[in-house]
Parts: structure tokens; C-alpha cells; sequence
């Protein structure tokens, strides 16, 4: 399929957005056909060096997170703090149709990159905000990150934790990727909304809204006044029948049975206790519950004497319903992960494979990944396509303005 | 307002269960969208129920997850396996702008409901299609939900856990609606096309693909062999100075004394430890990270022994960088949340607030909901609409196949 045919084919998209939710938004928007270009500062996105940066990424030879959050994008350095990069800034946002931006409101009022202050200059232009906590408000200066905004502020940590235990563990740039489906969406209805009236627009979204969104059941049950107990630790479970298992090799199973009645004697006879069929402490459902944690302390024991791998066997052969609970290290080997797209092949040659973005389309596949581009690496050509002579160019660059 | 809404004018059919498929026709419906659930006559439904069935649910005696993901939308149940339903939902496909299905492929086979289907009816048709595993490949038939297909099979909970601790949780539904952000985004990219070239399309996604995509960074991590970082828990630090801590109410502290050989003697009068400052166990940063185990054994029972709001008082304007993880249930009231569009009001009077999606617009509000429909509630109306005469909708009641 020629790329001329993929739905946002023809759109520009300047991407003046760092780390990781707003530039994944202009990537989805790039894997569908968008022309993506980057505007960094001088020291460029500093999500070029998050890999060796952040505590919580692993680490590789390839910079893998900044090639999965730029690919296909172009990059032009342009200092937004000079104000000979303005001239230049105005050519680009009227040759744009969607604007990404991050910065926290009181930054981008510093810039003038308001959307009061961009439109004037392209009243066509899509103008696509994204902050940590709302346009407004007592935190809408605080920057936002996922771990704070998304996670931490929203509850979703607190609710994420066993009983009596610290809370969950987000992990990295799991909302930012999120959020960015929301901001992707909103675009998507900024384009619709130019084509019945002709008008640019604001849209946007945060990240503190994303989380809530994402813990909406518990939010939406806090406004009606009801609150969810955290989750008993796998040792003193509600159920020992839809509880976590360890297996002998470290491995993790999610007992998922409902029909308690029907599945509890394969269960036994599987998990080599058949002598439990006869226990009276665990006769029915009922005393079951009551008697869990013991129950679970001997299906614990049980679930530690062999492997992951034979349990998967076992638990399959008597027809037991459970999850899996994968590995990260897993997933880019799992054949349903390439089945469902997942997975894809890249024209990147330290990165032959990569993560596309979840939405499929049957009329269009989305372009293959092309290297990340080097800081300013087309920072010329783009200056030239938006109407800049090879003069202008060399005086922006002998202000520092461009590089 | 109403007609200035992107999505006025649209009729989407929502044939779908649970949560993520019908999220984002919520999500369409809150921008103008027409949306008709097409549900079994009875129980309808069964998310309808979970609030009194799901273990994981908060207990209500308000069907509050309905406000969530059946708000503004009509409900026609038919019985879309009796013969004579099939005439009716042909003729509402052949109006339709947007059909939404989540049935398994093999279900949709069965109800002749698969895109070839429904396109042979209406050309013009987004067919938007909602999977657990993806169309194709040896998990295609397996029911998917939210915690094993987004959370399990992706490795996000195995990730999210504490080094040596059980896997981490999720929340009810907090994939699911993740996911519905991107189904949105699919929608709009299939319109788009259907406004470039005349034709329908096939659009979808699964929720396997979205999990993966949240954990995209750790996933592109381990696919090229990243070493992968496990979190260690909060009393076997790495560093004690970037550690959580809980205190006296049960609240976690989150500090991120990242600064320490600046700010390490404030901090020593902060905790009431001046003592500490000139300890030389702990003189140089180095030593207070050899010692972080030990230098945790001092700190962590001062935290316990006051509240997170006297820490609060205490910290604030010394320059310590400190966090707090929020509870949902502060959130409901918090003003932030306000600012940030992600709570609204509605006319139900049982469920008065709900979680608005977290697209923003600036040229449009998401409408306000009222009480969700009950299941059928609007069958006899849309009937008509189709022309149906008062005597063909009694004889498809008297059939079974109208609820």
C-alpha cells in the first residue's frame, strides 16, 4: 500500500513536546501517515537520554525508548528562548495542522505559545495540549509525570497495593503510553471538527484525568460513596480458588475459577490432593472461603513443588481456568503478540523489531519504523520547505537560534 | 451547544459486553453521537450486573459502573439469535455510521455479524472491532479481559511487583478503559477514511495489544535484551533518600531527596535527628548508599510515628522534594480535579457525578447524562423510527426476539 493511502497521509504535525505521552501521541499520528516534525531545544528531548537517565528503564546498547517514541519523526533545533527563532517558529505553525504541546502553562505563556498567542498566526491550526494536572487549577503549573499525575494523584497506587502493604509499582511510561491514545483521539475529533466549520480549535487532555479515567470504577464508586477494602495479600485470600500461585521456578499463576462446584475436584486431583475432596473444612464453596487461608497455604505449597511450565500443563489438562501471568521477556517471543500486531518488524538495523501502536485498521498498515532522528538532524531541509533561503538559515544559526 | 458536538449526527450501534467496547461508545456518546447498546431481551448486559457480582467491585446499592459506560446511550434488546431479529438489525446496520463489536470471531460466525457480513449491507459501515488476543492467531477464540489479557499476558503485572514480592494488582476495568481511548481513535481514523474515499472499513483493536503498548517501554526493553530492573520494596532500599514511607495514619510518603549531599543536614533537623548530620556512618552520600539498609532502619520509625499531614507541615518549604499517592477518595474532592474537567455532573439523581472521558475540546462540552437506559427501554421507540408498524413490534415481542 503506497503511504500516499494511509488516513492522515498530507497532515503536519509539529511535535514541541518531551518525554514520553505527547511525543507518543505525534508517533501514532506519524504511523499513520502524518509528516512528524520534532522542535527540540539545543540540548535536545530529554527523553534521548531516559534510557541511562532513569533508575527504572532497562538498560541496552540500543537507546530503545528514544527510538520507539520518535521513530519516523523529523528533528529541527530551534531555541523557542531567542527571539530570532520566532520568525521561523510562525513559518512552521503556518504550514502545520496540528501543534503538540507539554510545556506546563506557565512556560509556554513565557514563550507565547498560549493558544491565544498561536491562534492569530494559523487560525486553522489544531492546537493539542497536554499537562499534568489541567489547564488550570492550583496545580496546573506542577509538572507531571506518569508515576505522579497519572498514578500516584489519581489513587491508582494506593488502590493498587495488598492489604497492609506499600503501593503498587508503576511501570515506565505505562500511562504516558495511555494518555496518549486520549490525545490521539482528540486530535482525531479537532480534525473533524475542521472539516464541518473550517475552524481550528483547542483540544487536549491530562494525565491526571487519563489515571481517573483508568481507575474509573473505583472513582466513579467513591462519588456514590462506596469504597473498595485493598486487595488481601496472596497468603490470605478471599478466595484460595482465584488467588496467585508461585510455582517452583519463580513464576506466577492467576487462578481464575468461578464455577467453584465443577472445577474444584480436578483442581484437587490435579494439584496431586485428592485427599482434600473429603476434608470437611473445604466440602463446599462456603467452607472453602471460610477456611482459605489454610486452603491457600496448601495449594501454596503444592503450586511450589513444580514449574511454571508443568503447571500450565497440568492446569490445561483438567480444564481449570487460570491467566498467565507473563513475563516482560516473554512477550517479544509469544507468537499471539505478533498475531494480534504487537510485535512488528522495523527498518532500523540495531532494532529489528519494535512495538506498534494498538489501533488496527483493515484499509491501512502502519508504516514501518525508520530510524529516530539524530538531534537537528533535519533542522536545514525543514527550514528550507517552509519558505526559509539559505541566508536566513546561516543567520539563525549564527544566533544560536537553530542547530 | 448540541449541534457544534463533533459526533452529532452519527448513529453508532454498540453491540458489545463488559467494559472497553461499550467505554468507547460512552466516549462517543458524550460528543454528540447517537448510540443505540444492542442487548440480549432479560438480563442484558452482564456488566449490567457487576456491581452486585463482581468480588472486585465496591458494594453499592447503585448500579454506579452504568453511569460509567452505559450513560446516553438508548437500549434495544433483541435476541440477535432468533431469525426474526435479523431483519431488524439489518435495517438499523444499513443506517448505521458505526457498529462496535466484541463478540470472540467464532460468535460473531455464528451471528453472521463478521465485517463481510455487515459490509455486504451497508458499504459505508465502520465496523470497529474489539478482541482480547487479536483476529488472527492460536489465542483468536479466547475470551479476553482486562486482567489477563491487558495485564496478565502483557507482563505488566509481573513487572509492577516488588523485587521477591507477589505480581502487582490492577484495578477493575482500568484496561479496559484504556483501551476504549484507542478504539475511539481507530473510529476516527475509519471516519476520516470513509470522508476521503466513500467506503467503510474494518478498524479495531485488541486488548492484549493495548496492554503491550502501555508496557511498551519495558517490552522494547527486554525485546533486545535489556537487563530488566525489579523495584525493590520500600524497607530494602537502594537508597533510603528516594524511598517510600509510611506514615503514623497509614499514608505513604513518597521522598525524593535526590540532592542529598546538598540537602542531607535539613534534613537531619527536619526528622529531629540533628545528631545524624554529623554521624559518620552517614557523612558522604556514598556511605549513606553502602548503608542504605541500616541508614532505613533509623528513618523509616520516625516516619510511623507521625501523620502524613504533620510531615507535610514539616517538609514543606525546606526544598526536600516529597510526594504524596493519593486516595481515590480525596480525589472525588479535589480541586484539581475540578480544574482538570474530570469529574461531571449528571440528572440521575442515584449516581449524581460521574467520570467525564478524559478528551477535552475547546469547542465542545461532553453532553451531560442522565439515568443509563434499562435493558429494551427504548426498543419500541427505535422500532418505529425504522417504520416498524404497533402490530410488527407486538409479533416480534410475542417471537422472543424483542425484550
Amino acid at each position: 500500500m503506497p503511504e500516499s493511502a494511509l488516513p492522515l497521509a498530507g497532515l503536519k504535525v509539529l511535535d514541541i513536546s518531551s518525554f514520553i505521552a505527547a511525543p507518543a501521541a505525534a508517533v501514532v499520528l506519524g504511523d499513520w501517515g502524518a509528516d512528524v516534525v520534532k522542535i527540540e531545544g539545543p540540548d535536545g528531548d530529554p527523553n534521548r537520554r531516559i534510557m541511562t537517565d532513569s533508575a527504572n528503564y532497562p538498560k541496552a546498547a540500543v537507546n530503545y525508548p528514544w527510538e520507539m517514541d520518535s521513530r519516523n519523526k523529523r528533528s529541527i533545533v530551534l531555541d523557542l528562548k531567542k527571539p530570532e527563532a520566532r520568525a521561523a517558529l510562525d513559518r512552521l505553525l503556518k504550514w502545520a495542522d496540528v501543534m503538540i504541546v507539554n510545556f506546563p502553562p506557565l512556560v509556554r505563556e513565557k514563550l507565547k505559545l498560549s493558544y491565544e498567542d498561536i491562534k492569530p498566526v494559523n487560525p486553522r491550526l489544531i492546537y493539542a495540549s497536554l499537562t499534568g494536572y489541567g489547564e488550570t487549577g492550583p496545580d496546573r503549573d506542577r509538572p507531571g509525570f506518569d508515576a505522579t499525575a497519572y498514578f500516584a494523584r489519581s489513587g491508582l497506587l494506593d488502590a493498587q497495593r495488598y492489604e497492609g502493604g506499600p503501593p503498587g509499582v508503576p511501570g515506565p511510561a505505562q500511562g504516558d503510553r495511555a494518555t496518549a491514545m486520549a490525545l490521539v483521539s482528540s486530535i482525531l475529533m479537532a480534525l473533524i471538527h475542521r472539516m464541518k466549520t473550517g475552524e481550528g480549535s483547542w483540544v487536549g487532555t491530562s494525565l491526571l484525568g487519563n489515571g481517573l479515567w483508568a481507575c474509573g470504577v473505583i472513582a466513579q464508586a467513591a462519588l456514590a460513596n462506596a469504597y473498595l477494602p485493598h486487595r488481601p495479600p496472596p497468603d490470605r485470600p478471599r478466595s484460595a480458588l482465584g488467588n496467585i500461585y508461585r510455582t517452583s521456578d519463580d513464576r506466577w499463576l492467576q487462578l481464575t475459577i468461578v464455577a467453584e462446584d465443577k472445577m474444584w475436584p480436578p483442581l484437587a486431583r490435579a494439584l496431586g490432593h485428592p485427599e482434600l475432596l473429603t476434608d470437611p473444612r473445604f466440602a463446599e464453596t462456603v467452607e472453602r472461603r471460610k477456611h482459605s487461608a489454610d486452603l491457600a497455604a496448601i495449594m501454596g505449597k503444592a503450586f511450589e513443588s513444580n514449574t511454571y511450565a508443568y503447571w500450565l500443563k497440568a492446569l490445561s489438562a483438567g480444564g481449570i481456568t487460570f491467566g498467565v501471568i507473563s513475563r516482560p521477556q516473554d512477550v517479544p517471543h509469544d507468537e499471539q503478540a505478533v498475531a494480534c500486531g504487537a510485535i512488528v518488524d522495523t527498518e532500523i538495523p540495531d532494532l529489528p523489531r519494535t512495538l506498534s501502536n494498538p489501533i488496527r485498521l483493515g484499509f491501512a498498515a502502519q508504516r514501518i519504523a525508520h530510524p529516530a532522528p539524530g538531534l537537528g538532524q533535519h533542522s536545514d531541509e525543514i527550514l528550507r520547505e517552509v519558505g526559509l533561503e539559505a541566508r536566513e538559515i546561516a543567520a539563525l544559526k549564527s544566533t544560536g537560534a537553530v542547530k | 451547544m448540541s449541534e457544534r458536538l463533533p459526533l452529532s449526527g452519527l448513529l453508532v450501534l454498540d453491540i458489545s459486553t463488559f467494559i472497553a467496547a461499550p467505554a468507547a461508545a460512552v466516549a462517543l456518546a458524550d460528543y454528540g453521537a447517537d448510540v443505540i447498546k444492542i442487548e440480549a431481551p432479560g438480563e442484558g448486559d452482564p456488566h449490567r450486573h457487576n456491581y452486585k457480582r463482581a468480588a472486585t467491585y465496591p458494594r453499592s446499592e447503585r448500579n454506579f459502573p452504568l453511569q460509567l459506560d452505559g450513560r446516553l446511550k438508548r437500549s434495544l434488546a433483541i435476541d440477535l439469535k432468533k431469525p426474526e431479529a435479523r431483519p431488524v438489525l439489518e435495517k438499523l446496520v444499513g443506517r448505521a455510521d458505526i457498529m462496535i463489536v466484541n463478540f470472540p470471531p467464532p460468535a460473531r460466525e455464528r451471528l453472521r455479524l463478521r465485517f463481510e457480513d455487515m459490509q455486504a449491507i451497508n458499504p459505508k459501515l465502520v465496523y470497529c472491532s474489539l478482541t482480547g488476543y487479536g483476529e488472527t492467531g492460536p489465542d483468536r477464540d479466547r475470551p479476553g479481559f482486562d486482567v489477563t489479557a491487558y495485564f496478565g499476558r502483557s507482563g505488566i503485572l509481573d513487572a509492577a511487583r516488588y523485587e521477591d514480592g507477589p505480581p502487582g494488582l490492577s484495578l477493575p476495568a482500568q484496561g479496559d478503559r484504556a483501551t476504549a481511548m484507542t478504539l475511539v481513535a481507530a473510529i476516527l481514523l475509519g471516519l476520516r477514511h470513509r470522508d476521503q474515499t466513500g467506503e467503510g472499513c474494518w478498524v479495531g483493536t485488541s486488548l492484549y495489544a493495548n496492554g503491550a503498548w502501555a508496557n511498551g517501554t519495558t517490552i522494547a526493553g527486554a525485546a533486545i535484551g535489556g537487563r530488566l530492573v525489579t523495584r525493590e520494596p520500600p524497607h530494602k532500599p537502594r537508597n533510603a533518600l528516594t524511598n517510600l514511607y509510611r506514615t503514623r495514619d497509614d499514608r505513604w510518603l513518597q521522598l525524593l531527596m535526590v540532592r542529598d549531599d546538598r540537602l542531607w543536614p535539613t534534613f537531619c533537623d527536619v526528622i529531629g535527628r540533628p545528631a545524624l548530620a554529623t554521624d559518620p556512618r552517614y557523612a558522604e552520600r556514598e556511605e549513606r548508599r553502602r548503608r542504605a539498609l541500616e541508614l532505613h532502619a533509623e528513618i523509616a520509625p520516625i516516619f510511623a510515628s507521625k501523620t502524613y499531614a504533620e510531615w507535610e507541615a514539616l517538609l514543606s518549604g525546606t526544598g526536600i522534594p516529597f510526594g504524596v499517592i493519593g486516595r481515590v477518595a480525596d480525589v472525588v474532592d479535589d480541586e484539581q480535579a475540578r480544574h482538570a474537567g474530570i469529574f461531571a455532573e449528571t440528572t440521575n439523581p442515584e449516581v449524581p457525578r460521574t467520570v467525564n472521558n478524559p478528551i477535552r475540546l475547546g469547542f465542545a462540552k461532553p453532553r451531560m447524562s442522565g439515568k443509563p437506559p434499562a435493558v429494551g427501554e427504548n426498543s419500541a421507540e427505535i422500532l418505529r423510527e425504522l417504520a416498524y408498524s404497533e402490530a410488527e413490534i407486538e409479533a416480534l415481542r410475542k417471537a422472543g426476539a424483542l425484550g
